[in-house]
């Protein structure tokens, strides 16, 4: 993935000798001198003051990520080998390089901080280039550049110069100078077959060393030579020539650096092979560029995502849905407001129905024996008018009283109560008016079980004679008789 | 074209980066509103339909309150049409009564008062048992047509001892009110 450049800053590169330190950057460069203790760590002195200025060199903003810095080490403690493994797949061909490098190298691999890079195949075989250094020395560098707040990525400088050579892939040796001491390696085909630390006083027995270094087998001619001096007046063996390379002059343009930075950019071949190390994570400090919280970032970057835009995809993805549901519910509520309708029609018509029956059943059961009903009227009102006979006053009054305790009448009425000319009985007319409906829902009306087994056996009675036609039923004394008719 | 130096290539950087922020952020705050605007939408449409769907269920909780009235009146008020109501009303209860033993005089049918959801009066005479008089009483609510009783009138009859007359007035009532007026509840 293409990093933003606004975000991402450019990358450092920093070439590490014993004595000094080159950096490079964008254009830019710095050189600061080493001072290590007796066993070859960094002083603590100056280990600051090379965070300091090394911070002060990147310039990164706060709102970029921390730079990521290329540093080429020096030959020193480095050993490179190449190693033949059997083809396998790539969790196996791990498990067959680490006992490679086990049994190649003079420390296990947890102790090395080691590379590879992969050379040509054939024949069921996997060359694989080795290159490791005490894991010590580069930790110390790691540490030292998680807290200037670089990411770096570190390789061998005597490979990284190869990127300058005009044929990279071909058979020549590259000697880097400095006081002292000077780094040798050596390229057959392009594949870096021997990598010397050379120390040497004078420019014979370093032209010396080198010959001896390259042996006689060597197919090479040409040995490049950058650093100081940039040539040595001694002669080589016979058939080698040594080419002095020309490097643009100012502070941080070493071999390496300038390698490095022709490999970034892209016209360099590929990159040289890493050293893996496990940096000090900065106390305090969250490194978010691992790839374990890389990862979580991602994962919560995605939650936070969904739970943001989910209630705003929620309307586009549910709404037809929805729409489409809410049409079924229209339309089941058209059906039921008709529902609604037909159920109020048929409440208003139980609640309008007249108690008719009801009323008559009382007036038969309250009724005195011997009383005779010569009409009856009612209507859904609730207006009740009655005339009829009975025997005496007395048993009107008691009709009356029956009719009021049943709590079905709100009001009863004797309007006549008259004496037959025969003084026998007496003619009556009767009001009486109903209550409400609501009222009379509480009432328990209507006949017994005894009752209505009574008027069982007096329709039995009746069908053999007993009773006369037209007496209500469950009537127990009242009849309905007709008037004798006028002569 | 002349090759821009660093510090221009630098302007150019971030007025390019100034821009795209800007129409990041106008182009996002009418995207929001827009989305805003949608979800706001559809959660009212989300109350409609859960006031609607609560509306669904508090009626077809009344559903078998309906069907008990249905089967104790013998009527399905959809099935009721007004042309033909009072003439299929009547036609139940001539036969109702004859198939109770009630012996049937004049029947006068009347338009009723429309303000009261009424369609039609039936007034009609009879003779007859008491028990078959009361048994039509009882059969009129359920002969399967809106009825009710307006009023009732026993009397013995003079020329003929036993039987009962009776005079009745029938409502028929007007279902079709019922349609055309907003139901409570509803």
């Amino acid at each position: 993935m293409k990093e933003i450049a606004f975000l991402t800053p450019a990358p450092v590169f920093i070439e590490i000798t014993p004595a000094r330190l080159q950096a490079l950057c964008e254009g830019d460069g710095l050189e600061i001198p080493l001072e290590r203790e007796a066993d070859g760590k960094i002083k603590t002195l100056c280990q600051e003051k090379v965070i300091a200025r090394l911070q002060a060199f990147a310039g990164r903003k706060f709102w970029q990520t921390r730079p990521r810095a290329f540093c080429a080490l020096s030959a020193n403690g480095v050993l490179l080998r190449r190693l033949s493994l059997p083809a396998a797949g790539p969790e196996q061909f791990r498990k067959l390089l680490l006992l490679q490098i086990e049994s190649e190298f003079p420390l296990p691999p947890a102790e090395l901080a080691w590379g590879f890079s992969k050379l040509h195949s054939a024949a069921g075989k996997q060359d694989v280039l080795v290159a490791a250094v005490k894991k010590t020395a580069v930790a110390e560098y790691a540490s030292l550049f998680a807290a200037c707040g670089f990411d770096p990525v570190f390789t061998v400088a005597a490979l990284a110069r190869n990127a300058l050579s005009p044929q990279p892939a071909g058979s020549h040796a590259w000697l880097e100078i400095e006081t002292g001491r000077a780094e040798l390696v050596v390229f057959t085909d392009g594949v870096p077959a021997g990598l010397r630390v050379l120390l040497a006083a004078s420019e014979s027995a370093l032209a010396a060393a080198v010959a001896k270094a390259l042996g006689t087998s060597w197919p090479g001619k040409k040995v490049f030579v950058t650093g100081t001096p940039q040539n040595i007046s001694a002669p080589l063996a016979a058939g080698l020539e040594m080419v002095p390379v020309k490097l643009e002059a100012g502070p941080g343009r070493s071999a390496a650096n300038l390698g490095l930075q022709k490999i970034l950019a892209g016209n360099g071949g590929p990159l040289p092979l890493t050293l893996q190390v496990q940096a000090k994570s900065t106390p305090g400090k969250l490194n978010l560029s691992k790839p374990e919280i890389k990862i979580w970032l991602q994962r919560a970057a995605v939650l936070l995502a969904a739970l943001l835009l989910l209630p705003y995809a929620e309307p586009l993805l549910a709404n037809h849905f929805l729409v489409k549901r809410l049409a079924r519910l229209q339309a089941d509520q058209e059906r039921l407001v008709t529902i609604d309708r037909e159920l109020d029609f048929l409440e208003n018509l139980k609640q309008t129905q007249p108690p008719y029956l009801d009323a008559c059943y009382l007036f038969a059961k309250s009724a005195p024996p011997g009383a005779r009903l010569e009409s009856l009227t009612l209507n859904r009102r609730g207006e009740v008018s009655l005339r009829g006979t009975m025997q005496n006053g007395q048993l009107v009054t008691e009709f009356r009283s029956k009719l009021i305790a049943s709590g079905f009448f709100a009001s009863v009425s004797v309007e006549e109560q008259t004496p037959t000319p025969d003084r026998q009985k007496v003619n009556v007319r009767i009001t009486a008016q109903w209550k409400p409906a609501s009222a009379l829902a509480g009432l328990a009306l209507g006949p017994s079980a005894e009752e209505i087994e009574r008027a069982k056996t007096n329709k039995t009675a009746a069908a053999e004679g007993g009773a006369p036609p037209g007496m209500f039923p469950m009537m127990p004394g009242a009849m309905l008789r007709s008037r004798p008719a006028r002569n | 074209m002349r090759t821009l130096t660093q510090r221009e290539k630098k302007t150019l950087r971030y007025a390019t980066v100034g821009i795209a922020l800007y129409l990041a952020l106008f182009g996002g705050f009418k995207v929001w509103k827009f989305f805003d605007r949608k979800r706001t939408e559809y959660l009212n449409l989300v109350a409609d339909a859960r006031q609607l769907k609560l509306d669904v269920q508090r009626r077809e909780a009344k559903l078998p309150h309906i069907q008990k009235l249905m089967e104790e009146f013998h009527l399905d008020p959809a099935k009721l049409t007004r042309a033909t109501v009072v003439a299929e009303a009547s036609a139940a209860i001539q036969k109702a009564a004859q198939s109770g033993g009630v012996q049937l005089g004049p029947i006068r049918e009347s338009p009723a008062r429309s303000a009261s959801r009424e369609l039609a009066s039936i007034q009609l005479e009879g003779t007859g048992p008491v028990p078959a008089a009361l048994g039509l009483l009882q059969r009129l609510n359920t002969c399967g047509y809106p009825l009710i009783i307006d009023s009732v009138q026993f009397s013995s009859d003079p020329m003929r001892p036993g039987p009962i007359k009776f005079n009745l007035t029938v409502i028929i009532l007007d279902f079709e009110q019922w349609k055309s007026v907003e139901v409570p509840h509803a």
